[in-house]
């Protein structure tokens, strides 16, 4: 019997989660049964991947319990998403003209490089400080927005950088202005870099959302969700929302590839 | 219209002569070859006479004007055919009538014109990548077309094809030049290629590349590749060229 070998391979991917989940029940179960233990790790504390589904279950939407308000999930999920869209967003209409230009204009590569080479490497958690105390609004956007905005800059230049020369000198016989020459050969010809920057600057901005909402104590978001279940000694919860970040982080990636795949037919 | 003329024409790269005093002329809607040992100059000539690149001495002319910036009135075709990879058949050869901002209709009329001229029919919304070579380099012959140029410049448009569908090329090429009838300089390695096609055949020496010798082509068109005459002139351009191949060999062992 012949099997598809994209099913075979995706058989295999749903197997190996089915394993991971397992074989993380099992080592729970020892390590509370005392037959087996790593020491240094409370292993018992962990819970089982059933206590974190229930947990999961559990604290999907927002609770009230008299006076008491807990908000579930998916608000939480619903306030980082969103910080991460707004900081994306703003990220993107920075970054993309900044990474035309230098990439263009050798003068405002020059200028703007030694800058965007040093704060570049301060990573987005390094600005949470400053967010915190100097920042009156918009901190965990600001995070995202740091994280984001120089994979954008970076992958536009090399787009920029690495168009086919040719392609400029046919534009130019064709009668192009200087202006065409950006709207109608450079961008286009950029566009799947600038895209991959993107796809890659959300995944940074993902990562310095959850760091960011750790310390920016608003009320909602994931990140603030997780350290707070730790805090109050629900680690189901913690785990089950540390999970739900990967998942939309995963997804985040995966959209971006999908739409990319659709709207960029040219590519080979 | 479509008058080129060179007169003089060095270009130094750093300190390296490429071309030293070289004189020709393109007649209004003659089809002219240029041939030569490789690294001679012959892509920089066309280059000049883009305007992509401004030369070290001497002044190039098309029809009295004279050549400083990017010559816009030139239709160029090249060996890697360029086509713009995001836009389709139809995009590509609109680039010029859009950038020059001619209105829709006007646009669809004249990609329709030339779509129909080179064949490709059918094929209007589909991308580069979804083509073969020769159709890829028709969209090129189009595209330069479209723009309404008075003389196309072609540097080795058939080169990176295979035998048969280059010399289906070259038949497909001369049937539209008959029609549009807009001066063509050409290009190529191959002297057989330069018999099929040209009026006049310029033979480059090796560099600094300068001109050799002009070879008048009279004969017919159509013409057959392996008549008499034909040999007996690609002989002769073979003759003054393999002098000049040997010599290139040896600038550059």
């Amino acid at each position: 019997m012949k099997v598809d070998p994209g099913k075979k391979g995706f058989v295999i991917n749903i197997l190996s989660l089915i394993c991971f989940v397992v074989l993380w029940h099992f080592l729970i179960i020892l390590a509370r049964n005392d037959i087996f233990n790593i020491p240094f790790i409370r292993l018992r504390d962990i819970p089982t991947p059933i206590e974190t589904w229930y947990a999961f279950v559990g604290s999907l939407f927002t609770q009230i319990h008299g006076p008491a308000l807990t908000y579930g999930i998916m608000e939480h999920m619903q306030a980082s998403l969103l910080r991460v869209i707004e900081g994306g967003i703003i990220a993107f209409i920075v970054g993309v003209p900044l990474g035309i230009g230098m990439g263009y204009s050798k003068p405002i590569g020059n200028i703007l490089n030694p800058i965007i080479e040093i704060v570049r490497n301060m990573p987005p958690m390094a600005w949470i400080p400053l967010a915190v105390f100097i920042l009156v609004a918009g901190g965990s956007i600001f995070i995202v927005f740091i994280g984001t905005v120089f994979p954008i800059i970076l992958n536009t230049i090399h787009g920029v950088k690495s168009i086919d020369e040719r392609l400029v000198d046919a534009a130019k016989t064709l009668g192009a202005s200087e202006s065409q020459m950006i709207t109608k050969v450079i961008i286009p010809s950029a566009f799947p870099s600038i895209i991959a920057g993107l796809r890659i600057g959300l995944g940074v901005g993902w990562m310095a959302i959850v760091a960011a909402e750790m310390v920016i104590r608003s009320p909602v978001g994931l990140g603030y969700f997780i350290w707070n279940m730790g805090d109050l000694g629900r680690y189901p919860e913690m785990v089950a929302g540390m999970i739900v970040i990967g998942i939309i982080g995963y997804i985040m990636n995966i959209s971006i590839l999908l739409l990319q795949k659709r709207f960029i037919k040219w590519v080979d | 219209m479509g008058r080129l003329i060179l007169k003089d024409i060095s270009k130094k790269f750093n300190d390296l002569f490429a071309l030293e005093k070289v004189n020709f002329e393109v007649a209004d809607g003659e089809f002219v070859c240029l041939l030569g040992p490789s690294g001679c100059g012959k892509t920089t000539i066309l280059r000049l006479a883009a305007g992509l690149e401004l030369p070290t001495g001497g002044e190039i002319f098309l029809d009295e004007k004279k050549i400083v910036g990017t010559n816009k009135e030139c239709g160029f075709v090249f060996q890697e055919y360029a086509l713009f990879p995001w836009r389709t058949v139809k995009g590509n050869i609109e680039f010029g009538p859009q950038v020059k901002g001619c209105r829709k209709e006007e646009c669809e009329r004249i990609s329709q014109h030339y779509i129909d001229l080179v064949g490709l029919r059918g094929f209007e919304h589909h991308f580069p990548h979804e083509l073969s070579g020769g159709m890829k380099q028709r969209v090129g012959i189009a595209r330069a077309y479209a723009n309404k140029p008075k003389l196309l410049l072609m540097d080795e448009p058939f080169g990176a094809l295979d035998a048969q569908t280059r010399n289906i090329m070259q038949a497909e090429l001369l049937r539209i030049w008959e029609k549009e009838h807009i001066s063509v300089l050409f290009v190529t390695h191959s002297v057989d290629e330069a018999v099929y096609l040209a009026d006049r055949v310029v033979v480059m020496s090796a560099r600094p590349g300068t001109v050799k010798e002009i070879f008048d082509i009279k004969l017919p068109r159509p013409r057959v590749r392996t008549s008499l005459e034909a040999n007996a002139l690609r002989d002769a351009i073979l003759r003054s060229l393999g002098s000049e191949i040997k010599r290139a060999a040896e600038i550059t062992k």
